[in-house]
């Protein structure tokens, strides 16, 4: 699954997830069809408009491959959203099916196909942002072994990496002086390390904290973890 | 952002943040943090695995509220055998009746009040007074907000908004001495000052953190020892106590008793707690005569039937409070009732009833996080009961809450039809893709762009890239999940 | 009981929807005994260092609660008759009372009463109605000193729990009363002591 910010803003990190993939010797099929996960709708409370979103994601994906989404929140949504939507409904029983082949990219390298290092150099400074999507979850602790074992790779430690970037989709809209507060408290704390980038497994988070460093007119970039991995492989030749 | 006006879809929580002043922000996000870090230390100095007794306390609650019926039942006849008297009401207004016949029956005029938050939803004080009572509030923090006739902000420490000087100005007001902001000072004054007030009173009300069905005993913490001076110098003890306040057996006690104190105080157990089991002991000199117990529906057992029980299971900690960047933003007074923070935004449109819409913007104050749930003693999972809450607001029209949110129904009706998707991703316009409120011609757009960028529009890019190459085939891996995905 | 029944019906009817009813979980209340920094030897060891640790006094023997006694230079002060003997014959300055009355409250610097228990695992000093008499001369002084048998240190807290008995009110005391509510700044001795101690005989 593709998910929507990729879709329309972020497609580096979706190709370099796909390059990902591949090294990692799967094939890769994107159904043409998909849109979104239906989160934005859900989280408004518009629960009808996310069944509508929702009944023609498990449309698309249907059949029994294993659905690989580069965004902690998206799966999050397949997990926990899913069946709250349908709850009650004739079709509820989709949820818990498409949920147990969904897996976030870092739970489906590390859990799923059991590759818990990483090959390949990438010479920066990092400050990673754990979604709260993952809080709980083996996503976040995957993604950071991930990363922790890329040589040259140096993982910034700072305050509070618990805390929420303050995005949370249209919360960012209709309370935009509580999300943009909470937005610059995260990039202070993680620009404390003094990071050659700031990076994610959710380009929602990265969307937000990118939209208040650019401005605020700075330049630091923000890199997804997809985008770290590939780039790792790069580097060493082991990708074209 | 300097005008509230400027950006008319804003949430009124978000426009209490930005009028809050500077130094009250600061003193409470500073406080909330530091409640929060300390609250983690402790637990995980002091449990192995602190998620599992989170869990298992919130399976006992759960079980206890399935149960209900079966242990008020057994709660009543316990505390009538320990010589309580058992009172039931269903709404704050019988409440109060029975507290003020109560008061009258045994030719009571004054009452010292330890700290109950069901007596806030009440209003109990300015009730008794209305009726001639005298009723003073002894928890250090109510005291001063009772003085200043304010509210708590905050469920343990009720004055986390208010500094030493405004507290100091308000006890030289009260004739309490001279202007003096040590707190210390402001400390002792206030036991001097109150010392007078047990002695005089003849009722002690209380709340209740627990109440065993099994034995009655009614549990209560405090750190200042204001409900045990209640219950030493006055004649009468009236417990206030939400039905949902029970718990099965005496033994379980240890186990939300050290959930309590660490997640509210990172204390390993509050300084005082004290398990009442009737009126005072025959060769006791000291303490009540008479035991009044008062159960209060007050709709709990409306959310009881609702798809948000699960947040009867609440203990009252301020956990989820201090953890939210919401809370550690707005304060408590921005949630406009008893009980502010995650818990309140579920809880207080709950205790509305059919005045619901009055505060259903409450349930969207939170970026779904999940920290509240996360430090929960009773794994309430808040986030999912603001998602009903969502839902329930969206389905009555509540058009507070739909504030600044943007509308669903085109941006669902393109995500569910590839070909408007794609026409849409093509065309270069984020119309019907990405949900409205992110386009720069409404304006919470304006609102979100004044402090964020968007980044450059790339539709269609990737599904450009991946059309056009010629990928290796391999296979594709499906392993089965060797346990939950989230787990 | 109009209020009464309404409630339970209430209750029942809204239960009567919910399909699965959560079990009464089997466990341990030994999952809620904290782990202790390293071995004591001990309860009143363990006991005494919790107890330091929330800023209480333990003393050992009577000797050394005349020696608390006269360093604090205490002239005045409540004892539990139980205890008059024992307190004179290791602090004869001392002017004790018997009596405690409740309109003169602040001239007691110190409540000399029993104590039915303790936990140590948190430091925790047991109170009963029963024992601890009268209710405000443990209370009120600026000093309480709570006397105990050593035998009655409890190791925890789902003990303690299963020694509440019938006793109408216990009460556990870990450390002096205190307050943070200005400005999340510690004061000790808020109504109750501000000085809590206890003392093993």
């Amino acid at each position: 699954m593709g998910t929507c910010l990729c879709d329309a803003f972020f497609d580096d990190a979706a190709r370099a997830t796909v390059e990902v993939l591949e090294y990692l010797g799967c094939t890769v099929h994107f159904p043409e069809a998909q849109t979104c996960c239906a989160q934005p709708a859900f989280n408004a409370g518009d629960w009808a408009a996310a069944r509508r979103v929702i009944r023609h994601t498990v449309g698309v994906f249907d059949g029994e491959l294993p659905i690989v989404i580069p965004s902690g929140s998206c799966a999050h949504m397949v997990y926990h959203g899913y069946d709250l939507a349908l709850e009650g409904e004739a079709d509820a029983d989709a949820a818990p099916r498409f949920a147990r082949r969904t897996w976030e990219l870092c739970d489906y390298i590390v859990n799923g196909l059991e590759v818990r290092e990483w090959p390949g150099t990438y010479r920066k400074k990092i400050a990673f942002h754990r979604s709260c999507h993952t809080r709980g979850t083996r996503t976040a602790e995957s993604a950071l072994a991930l990363l922790g074992s890329i040589d040259g790779l140096e993982l910034c430690t700072f305050g509070e990496q618990e805390q929420c970037c303050g995005f949370g989709g249209t919360f960012s809209v209709a309370f935009p002086n509580i999300s943009a507060k909470m937005g610059r408290i995260k990039l202070e704390h993680m620009r404390d390390g003094d990071p050659d980038a700031i990076a994610g497994s959710d380009m929602a988070c990265l969307l937000h904290l990118g939209g208040i460093l650019d401005r605020e007119g700075v330049a630091l970039p923000r890199v997804h973890i997809a985008q770290i991995l590939r780039d790792a492989l790069k580097s060493e030749g082991l990708l074209s | 952002m300097k005008s509230t006006k400027a950006y008319p879809t804003r949430q009124p929580v978000d426009r209490y943040a930005s009028d809050l002043s500077p130094s009250v922000q600061e003193s409470v996000y500073n406080a909330s943090k530091l409640k929060t870090e300390a609250r983690v230390d402790a637990l995980q100095r002091d449990f192995a695995d602190p998620d599992a007794n989170r869990r298992l306390a919130g399976a006992i609650k759960q079980h206890t509220l399935d149960h209900l019926d079966t242990y008020l039942e057994q709660a009543e006849s316990s505390l009538r055998e320990n010589g309580a008297a058992v009172h039931w009401a269903s709404d704050a207004e019988s409440a109060n009746q029975i507290i003020l016949g109560i008061m009258q029956r045994n030719d009571c005029r004054r009452m010292v009040k330890s700290k109950s938050m069901v007596s806030e939803e009440t209003e109990l004080v300015p009730f008794l007074e209305k009726n001639g009572m005298e009723a003073v509030e002894t928890d250090l923090g109510e005291y001063i907000v009772q003085i200043d006739h304010d509210h708590p902000s905050h469920i343990v420490t009720p004055i986390i908004h208010k500094n030493r000087q405004e507290i100091a100005r308000s006890f030289e007001r009260e004739g309490l001495g001279a202007y003096d902001d040590d707190p210390t000072v402001i400390t002792r004054r206030a036991r001097d000052y109150l010392r007078s007030k047990y002695l005089e009173a003849d009722v002690g009300l209380t709340g209740a953190n627990f109440v065993s069905a099994e034995s009655g005993r009614i549990v209560l913490v405090t750190n200042e020892g204001n409900a045990r001076f209640s219950m030493a110098a006055p004649r009468i003890h009236i417990a206030l106590v939400g039905i949902e306040k029970l718990v099965p057996k005496d033994r379980d006690l240890s186990l939300f008793l050290s959930l309590l104190a660490r997640s509210a105080t990172a204390q390993c157990l509050t300084v005082y707690t004290q398990f009442i089991g009737g009126p005072r002991h025959r060769t006791q000199r000291d303490g009540p005569e008479k035991m009044h117990v008062v159960f209060l529906d007050n709709r709990r057992t409306e959310v009881l039937s609702g798809d948000c029980r699960k947040i009867l299971r609440c203990i009252r900690c301020g956990a989820c409070m201090n953890v939210c960047p919401v809370y550690r933003q707005a304060s408590g007074h921005a949630y406009r009732g008893v009980y502010p923070g995650p818990v309140g935004a579920v809880l207080s449109p709950l205790l509305k009833g059919k005045e619901f819409p009055e505060l259903a913007d409450l349930p969207k104050a939170s970026s779904l996080c999940g920290a509240c749930n996360e430090v929960c003693p009773v794994d309430i999972p808040i986030p999912e009961l603001l998602l009903r809450l969502r839902n329930r607001a969206k389905h009555e029209h509540v058009s507070l809450a739909a504030r600044g949110t943007p509308s669903m129904g085109i941006w669902a009706r393109a995500a569910s039809s590839p070909g408007a998707w794609k026409t849409a991703l093509s065309a270069g316009r984020l119309l019907n893709v990405v949900p409205h409120g992110f386009l720069n011609l409404s304006s919470p757009a304006r609102a979100w762009q004044s402090s964020r960028k968007l980044p450059p529009f790339r539709g269609g890019a990737f599904r450009k890239w991946m059309r056009e190459r010629n990928p290796p085939k391999n296979g594709v891996p499906s392993p089965d999940r060797k346990s939950e995905p989230d787990s | 009981m109009k209020d009464r029944d309404t409630i339970l019906k209430r209750v029942r009817d809204g239960l009567a929807e919910t399909p699965e009813r959560t079990p009464y979980p089997e466990y341990d209340p030994a999952c809620a005994v904290m782990r202790q920094p390293h071995e004591f030897s001990s309860l009143w060891e363990l006991f005494a260092w919790r107890m330091k640790s929330v800023n209480g006094v333990p003393l050992h023997g009577w000797n050394a609660l005349g020696d608390f006694l006269r360093e604090r230079a205490l002239k005045f002060g409540y004892c539990d008759p139980e205890y008059t003997e024992a307190i004179a014959a290791v602090c004869g300055s001392l002017d004790i009372t018997e009596r405690f009355d409740r309109n003169d409250l602040d001239r007691y610097e110190f409540g000399i009463t029993a104590a039915a228990g303790a936990i140590a695992e948190t430091g925790t000093i047991v109170l009963t109605d029963a024992a601890t008499r009268p209710r405000l001369a443990a209370l009120a002084p600026w000093i309480h000193i709570a006397i105990l048998q050593e035998d009655d240190i409890w190791p925890d807290s789902p003990t303690a729990l299963k020694r509440l008995g019938d006793d109408p009110s216990v009460i556990w005391v870990t450390g002096p009363s205190k307050t943070a509510d200005v400005e999340g700044i510690l004061i000790e001795g808020v109504h109750g002591p501000g000085v809590q101690v206890c003392c093993v005989v």
